[in-house]
């Protein structure tokens, strides 16, 4: 079932061509709300993003694609929720504790792969929030320019200029680090 | 001008690109703890099932469900539900999903306190104390008539859907007026029925419960079983013996495949178009 299919069947009323929906967009909605700064409360976004998105299945555009329509949902449940709690959203992650997949390596280079993705990641937290949502839709996330702006709700020129002063921001402050 | 190579302003692009390509890389390295998708799914499932309902009850207030609760009274409120949801058809295949989300879904605790009703894809099964298995031979369904499948597939109101992962099927029947249509095989019988209909085959079983089959959404009862007919009258015929039957829905047709074990039963369903 594709998700056109699985749309349109939604739409009239099939939970179990939705369950197909919500199956195949979970893992990616997590990704989504944790990387945005929901946090502990991912899950609680998540069910309520798909909650909303059913509801509001006939608004959706059936020539767009569901994927960045859902994460844009998403995107706004992840927003109230950090909004609601009053604090900077943070991004919600760790590195995880493993080398580069494939091929032996030296445990130092390990080390040193380790400690500069690290220090990437400390810049892109302290990155201004605009700026940040940018960059982990367009890396973290791998999502296009474009679905970047349905996501975040921005004109695709707002990305690019985000995304260029994010970057460049970003090379400025590890630049600075690697000379200290 | 200076080539500084720690100018930032050097060739900028460049620096960008490797600047991205670290970035990718850090992505892909960021854990992200989610829970399984299924999981994820019969939660969002539940909760659009509890809005459905027009009193909002739902999980939670499924009463009688705790450790000694009486099952038959369990059993009516459980009817209860399902009655409220009643409106439409897709509404009452749904909420028996949510039923089975309920009483499957649940703590193992959970599971052992109820004797119940579970209702999926048009079969009914009463899970509880195992009683004897019933004596009731064979019989075919009522105004059970031979067909081609091309004639069945005229006479009935779903799509009939046949296993690629088998012949031709020997046999192939329909039943009470065009409710039922079953393919047979050598050893294998497979009926097929508007799965939201209501009631079409009830089944009486005890331990060991039925097995969710998540990769084709269905259930696998591993005991032979006592299985009848429920028309549309509702009143069941008698009883027969099944053997291990696999469970499933397929769009809005309800399927039951008796005779082969668990992975032969999983691969023919897989195959239905």
């Amino acid at each position: 079932m594709d998700d056109d299919e699985a749309v349109a069947r939604s739409l009239a009323g099939d939970l179990d061509a939705y369950e197909v929906l919500v199956t195949r967009y979970s893992a990616a909605a997590h990704r989504t709300a944790s990387l945005l700064g929901a946090g502990d409360e991912a899950d609680d976004v998540v069910q309520e993003a798909f909650v909303k998105a059913f509801r509001h299945l006939a608004s959706f555009r059936r020539e767009a694609a569901f994927k960045p329509w859902l994460l844009r949902i998403v995107a706004n449940e992840t927003h109230n929720v950090t909004r609601s709690r009053g604090r900077r959203t943070d991004l919600g992650l760790r590195l995880e504790a493993r080398g580069e997949p494939g091929g032996p390596e030296d445990p130092q280079d390990a080390a040193v792969a380790a400690d500069g993705r690290g220090r990437l990641l400390d810049a892109v937290r302290r990155l201004p929030e605009r700026e940040r949502e940018v960059l982990v839709c367009r890396y973290f996330l791998q999502l296009s320019e474009a679905e970047t702006a349905e996501v975040l709700r921005v004109r695709l020129g707002t990305v690019k200029s985000r995304a260029f002063r994010g970057l460049k921001r970003l090379r400025e402050e590890v630049g600075r680090e690697l000379l200290a | 001008m200076s080539s500084s190579p720690d100018r930032p302003d050097d060739r900028p692009d460049e620096r960008l690109a490797d600047l991205e390509a670290d970035l990718l890389a850090l992505g892909e390295s960021l854990a992200v703890p989610a829970p399984p998708p299924s999981g994820v799914a019969r939660a969002v499932r539940a909760r659009l099932e509890r809005e459905a309902s027009p009193d909002g009850r739902g999980r939670e207030a499924v009463p009688g469900s705790g450790p000694g609760a009486d099952p038959g009274r369990a059993d009516r409120n459980r009817w209860g539900i399902l009655r409220r949801l009643r409106p439409s058809p897709r509404r009452v295949a749904a909420g028996v999903a949510v039923v089975l989300a309920v009483l499957l879904g649940a703590t193992p605790q959970g599971r052992a306190a109820v004797a119940s009703v579970l209702r999926f894809a048009g079969v009914e099964i009463h899970v509880g104390e195992p009683g004897p298995l019933p004596t009731g031979v064979p019989r075919p369904l009522p105004g059970e008539r031979r067909v081609t499948l091309d004639e069945a597939r005229a006479s009935v109101r779903f799509p009939v859907a046949v296993p690629t992962a088998l012949p031709e099927p020997a046999d192939v029947r329909v039943a009470d007026g065009g409710r039922v249509v079953t393919l047979l095989w050598p050893g294998i019988r497979l009926d097929e029925y508007d799965g939201t209909l209501g009631v079409v085959f009830r089944k009486e079983l005890g331990e060991p419960w039925p097995e969710e089959q998540p990769q084709i959404r269905g259930w696998w009862i591993q005991r032979p079983h006592g299985v009848s007919y429920v028309p549309s009258n509702g009143v069941p015929r008698e009883e027969r013996v099944a053997g291990p039957t696999l469970i499933w829905q397929r769009h809005a047709v309800g399927l039951r495949l008796e005779g082969p074990d668990r992975a032969r039963a999983l691969r023919i369903a897989a195959s239905v178009r």
